[in-house]
């Protein structure tokens, strides 16, 4: 079948994706987001371009492999730094450093190194071989779980992830899709019956703070919840509560009063609390964590604000 | 929502626990034991093997120190004094004590006698050095070295010889059930009408038999006197005591009179008849990992009568079952025995004999207690007990003894719950085992289908059939113990040459470079092995027969199933079930180098076979971008990559079906496991190997993949380890999964992990636990361990308190593979 050749972006799979919706799950996460959230733990989702990552740790000096990364790179954007200790025996290694303005991303660099020091965050695929590999983790299924397509913003790809779920519809797995909302209404309604569950997002009811903190306004976001509320989808809405962004009782009273309206829709409202493991992975790109001053929410904080969602009769939970 | 299991502890409860926390830095050695064995032994010298075994015993439950400490709910140590420290003079070697009880006085004082250690007065060292001059020709080497052939000594495995001298045969479930249900008097009964029959018809032929019964009648004897003596000092306690102790001093006095000769009427008479039997059995000897299984079987129903009848609360019901755990795990053996200089190092550096015990993996006795299951038609065996037991563990946080609990269709939602919930404090307690693998493995080892259904599990994660089969895993030694597959992936690339020594075995085998195919070498591996493990099984049964002449088991014959009955002792093929058991390890490595060969060598051809065997004689010295591109390369077992894992599946076939063919002492089996002890410390002996590892690194744990190479997360992780056969591993099998607190916060990640663990199961999992351990956690522990007392963490087949493992073993546990969500 033709769709099997679909070719996505991703950058990672994911098996025991435990808060990725019901049941054991493998997800998969599509590269590229029209949204900038400042919260975001996977910077590397954002672009749809495939990024030069670095883990200096695993570097093994360029002594070792005599410059291949280095010399591999046509823009001369990696330069070799003093040397540092080794992390083993006592003598120094010289490691690099990357020159983002001048790297094209043309990833040469990565083939040449061989430790793997320097990765690409992303590869092309086809559903063929997205499909291949989930499948694999069917025995893990059995009590409703089943594959969510991530992002990034998954419907950004659209004719991937639309395949991908035909793909998987037909061999009779339960999909979930992780989305953004941030999506052609038209899209979502192609989609709609191959998708089981979807996993939304609301991160704030206030458009123009929505903008401030995502880049782009709810709107659409909102209307087509309701769209899809109104044609027949189940909705498990995720409202991540960041501290001094989105956590004021207003907003959150807002959340709970339209997750509400959406009816019997809503299956699930899950609350998830702020958190910093994200940071690590900025590094790794060369790119600045923006949220320096939030903390992760009390466990008290998020007991109160659970129990605010359940006071609108809606089924809530934390994580 | 997730039930609430955080109900209080009682303070008295609370009280035993600080003790023996307080305790295990002021430790005692048990010499009135090995007092009271060597006067016999040397005053007994030609009597029968068995009845001096039996004399001893008597003497001791006549002669032993009683002590009661005014907070105690349960009575009875092995030794004098609480968790007092075993060992075994008769397999401790003389040499052992000529240096070290016989160093200058100065050195002796800065090793046993400061806080700290484990004292050791003057008096009892004078006398344990003088004692060892007596056992010197007449402990268990004396007698193996009268009777081993000089190959056993001279060749590669001599190590196997030696090992035998440290060790009694042990790792079995004891007939516990049989104590609490029946009790010594009716033994006693039965004991005395079979040497009536004999008496009517003397033969030579059953000479032994009646030398046999005696000795029980004298077992039975000794374990009623001992328990009167404990009501005796009971009594003599009431009458200065409190009003309210002495009413429960008094109370006690009348069980420990009926019971362990009569059946228990009561939760607590069977707990202190468990007790009073675990003191006899570590009395006789430190067998190593006598494991109370089933407990919960037949201690449930006294307790739900004991609370339907109003005779204890709830309360109190669980004040016992913490305080039996507390007092089980008092059982502490000397293990490694450490030198002295080991000790004033350890001194200086504030650690304790306790710390260095296991290399600081506190394994204690390799004890384990199993709980849940089926009864022998079938049905579910779940009870009140089960719940309190689990929850001890869930409020006492002990590293030993181990935890087990089988699960199968009828394990309740609540029990799987509360196992899960144990699981999240108490790194690996409880391991999950499946009874679906399990029992039908042990009917192919010729159990009976109701007795298949009532296995425990001891030491690690090893099954036998509780109170019917003496299972003797650790009459296995070098070769099968630990090691053996991978000495034999080093004779596979090196021919004789042994890498890390040096030395040239005797031999004509291959070196990596002179194979053709691929074929050719899985043939040579076979063939190094089957004679490896041929070797093996002789030994073993001349280890069993050093037993069987001079060192019997009189207080485990008295209650296993099979020995009255037949007459016979443990040793000497009595009960109802053989079997020995042994292990091999490391099945990560062995997979990935096979695969590294196979792949790059043969298949690809991207690399001739003399440059990986250069790169591996010189431990990879110079060859580390090879080693990079193998490590960064190659997909390897524990990621669901057919192609390795069918490797890891073959290994694993060949070398757990060629034993199950191998006969065992008494007529039963060899059973193979594929846990160890010693990954890390087993590493440090590994020469380089194909997949990448340096010389000394550790090696991947048991089942489990190697730590660093895991990518695909935790589900492909466990779909490789389904893949090995094992329902062959009637030894069992040890999965060790570490999760961050993240993957299990919250009701539905505990429903998933329950979920994984199913899955993995019906895949053909044996075996499953799982720590949860943030790395942070761990490393805050390091640098502030007073903080983190309570930090259990699941090693490879036992669980330790992370702050007692060597530095090395912290660092391993922390790089081993995290799973991150």
């Amino acid at each position: 079948m033709e769709y099997e050749n679909a070719v996505g972006h991703i950058y990672d799979i994911q098996g025991y994706a435990v808060h990725d919706g019901p049941g054991i799950r493998t997800t998969v996460y599509t590269k590229g987001c029209p949204l900038r959230c400042l919260w975001c733990h996977s910077p590397e989702s954002q672009r749809h371009e495939f990024e030069l990552g670095y883990l200096p740790l695993k570097c093994l000096g360029v002594e070792l492999c005599q410059n291949a990364c280095v010399n591999a790179c046509p823009e001369g954007a990696l330069t070799i730094n003093e040397p540092v200790q080794a992390l083993k025996g006592s003598g120094t290694i010289q490691k690099v450093s990357i020159d983002r303005e001048k790297c094209t991303g043309c990833l040469k660099c990565v083939d040449a190194c061989i430790p793997k020091s320097l990765y690409s965050a992303g590869w092309n695929t086809t559903v063929d071989e997205v499909y291949n590999r989930v499948i694999k983790d069917r025995g893990f299924f059995q009590n409703g779980g089943g594959i969510t397509i991530s992002g990034g913003e998954a419907m950004a790809q659209f004719e991937f992830t639309l395949n991908l779920a035909k793909r998987l519809k037909d061999s009779g797995i339960h999909i979930c899709l992780d989305t953004t909302g941030f999506a052609a209404e038209d899209q979502l309604a192609e989609i709609l019956p191959y998708i089981d569950l979807f996993l939304y997002d609301l991160k704030h009811m206030d458009t123009v703070k929505h903008k401030n903190l995502t880049g782009v306004g709810n709107e659409l976001i909102l209307s087509n919840a309701r769209f899809l509320a109104e044609h027949g989808a189940a909705l498990q809405i995720r409202v991540p509560v960041i501290p001094k962004l989105n956590d004021g009782e207003e907003n959150l009273r807002r959340a709970a009063e339209f997750c509400a309206s959406l009816g019997d829709a809503v299956t699930l409202v899950q609350l998830l609390p702020y958190h910093k493991s994200g940071r690590m992975k900025y590094e790794r790109l060369g790119w600045k964590y923006k949220l320096t001053n939030v903390e992760p929410p009390d466990d008290e904080f998020m007991q109160k604000a659970l129990e605010l969602f359940q006071g609108y009769g809606l089924n809530a939970q934390l994580h | 929502m997730a039930t609430n299991f955080d109900y209080p502890i009682s303070t008295r409860v609370q009280d035993l626990r600080d003790k023996r926390n307080r305790i295990n830095k002021d430790l005692h050695l048990n010499v009135e034991r090995n007092r009271i064995l060597t006067e016999y032994y040397k005053t007994h010298l030609h009597q029968y093997p068995i009845l001096k075994r039996a004399g001893y015993l008597y003497e001791w439950c006549a002669t032993r120190e009683i002590n009661i400490d005014d907070d105690d709910i349960f009575l009875g140590d092995a030794g004098p004094h609480t968790r007092t420290v075993h060992f075994d003079i008769e397999q401790t070697g003389a040499m052992w004590f000529r240096s070290n009880f016989g160093d200058t006085d100065e050195r002796f004082r800065a090793a046993w006698q400061v806080p700290g250690s484990v004292w050791v007065s003057d008096e009892e060292r004078a006398y344990l050095l003088e004692a060892a001059d007596f056992w010197e020709e007449n402990d268990i080497g004396a007698t193996a070295r009268g009777l081993f052939p000089d190959e056993f000594f001279d060749g590669p495995m001599g190590m196997f010889a030696k090992f035998l001298n440290g060790s009694y045969p042990g790792h079995f479930n004891p007939n516990y059930e049989k104590v609490v249900q029946v009790g010594f008097g009716a033994v006693r009964e039965q004991a005395k009408a079979k040497l009536a029959e004999i008496k009517a018809h003397t033969t030579t032929d059953n000479v032994r038999q009646d030398i046999f019964y005696r000795a029980m009648v004298k077992m039975c004897d000794a374990i009623t006197l001992m328990s009167r003596r404990y009501a005796e000092k009971c009594r003599e306690l009431a009458a200065t005591a409190t009003p309210e102790r002495a009413a429960e001093l008094l109370r006690m006095a009348d069980s420990c009179e009926w019971i362990p000769e009569h059946p228990a009427r009561n939760f607590w008479e069977g707990i202190q008849a468990i007790l009073f039997y675990q003191n006899l059995l570590t009395a006789e000897g430190v067998h190593w990992a006598d494991s109370p299984a089933l407990i919960d079987s037949y201690l449930g129903p006294l307790a739900e009568n004991d609370i339907a009848t109003g005779a204890i609360t709830r309360e109190t019901a669980q004040d016992y079952a913490d305080a039996f755990l507390l007092q089980i795990g008092n059982q502490i053996i000397m293990f490694p025995k450490p030198n002295n200089d080991q000790l004033i190092e350890a001194h200086k550096n504030g650690k304790t004999l306790y710390d260095l015990q296991g290399g600081g993996q506190n394994i204690a006795a390799g004890s384990l207690i199993t709980l849940g299951g089926q009864k022998r038609d079938g049905t579910g065996d779940y009870n009140l007990a089960t719940e309190l037991f689990l929850l001890a563990y869930y409020r006492m946080r002990v590293a030993e003894p181990s935890l087990a609990l089988r699960v199968n269709k009828h394990t309740p939602a609540r029990i799987w719950e509360l196992g899960i919930a144990v699981s999240k404090r108490c790194g690996g307690f409880p391991q999950f085992n499946n009874d679906d693998i399990i029992i039908p493995q042990q009917v192919e080892k010729g159990v009976a289908l109701e007795d298949a259904r009532r296995y425990g599990v001891f030491g690690c994660v090893e099954p036998a059939i509780a109170g019917m089969e003496w299972s003797m895993a650790s009459n296995c030694g070098a070769f099968g113990g630990g090691i053996g597959m991978l000495q034999t992936m080093q004779n596979v690339i090196h021919g004789n040459r042994d890498p890390q020594s040096g030395m040239e075995r005797p031999g004509n085998a291959k070196k990596l470079y002179e194979y053709e195919t691929f074929d050719e070498l899985k043939a040579e591996f076979v063939r190094i092995a089957s004679a490896g493990l041929d070797n093996m099984a002789r030994m073993n049964h001349f280890a069993a027969y050093t037993f069987e002449a001079e060192w019997p088991a009189p207080s485990v014959s008295v209650m296993m199933e099979g020995c009255m009955e037949s007459g016979k002792d443990v040793t000497w093929g009595g009960a109802k079930y053989n079997g020995t058991g042994t292990m091999t390890n490391g099945i990560g490595v062995i997979a990935d180098s096979l695969y590294t060969i196979k792949k790059l060598c043969f298949d690809d051809k991207t690399l001739s076979t003399r440059e990986l065997y250069d790169a591996l004689v010189a431990d990879w010295e110079g060859y580390e971008l090879l080693r990079q591109r193998i490590l960064n390369e190659l997909t390897f077992y524990g990621n669901d990559n057919d192609e390795v894992d069918e490797l890891a599946a073959w290994v694993t076939d060949f070398w757990l079906g060629y034993t199950n063919t191998l006969a065992g002492p008494n007529h039963g089996h060899v059973n193979m496991g594929i846990l160890d002890l010693a990954w890390v410390s087993g590493g440090k002996r590994t020469w380089a190997t194909p997949d990448g590892r340096k010389n000394g690194e550790p090696l991947s744990p048991s089942a489990d993949p190697r730590q660093d190479v895991v990518k695909n997360g935790p589900l492909s992780y466990v779909k490789s380890v389904a893949k090995l056969p094992w329902s062959k591993a009637r030894c069992g099998g040890a999965i060790n999964i570490r999760m961050d607190a993240n993957s299990v916060r919250g009701d539905e990640a505990t429903a998933k992990v329950q979920e994984l663990i199913q899955s993995f199961f019906e895949m053909g999992g044996i075996q499953f636990c799982f720590t949860v351990a943030d790395t942070e956690v761990m490393r805050a522990a390091q640098k502030n361990p007073q903080d983190y007392q309570d930090l259990i963490v699941r090693i490879a087949g036992f669980s330790a308190y992370f702050t007692h493992l060597a530095f090395d073993d912290q660092e391993n546990y922390i790089q081993k593979y995290e799973i991150a969500v």
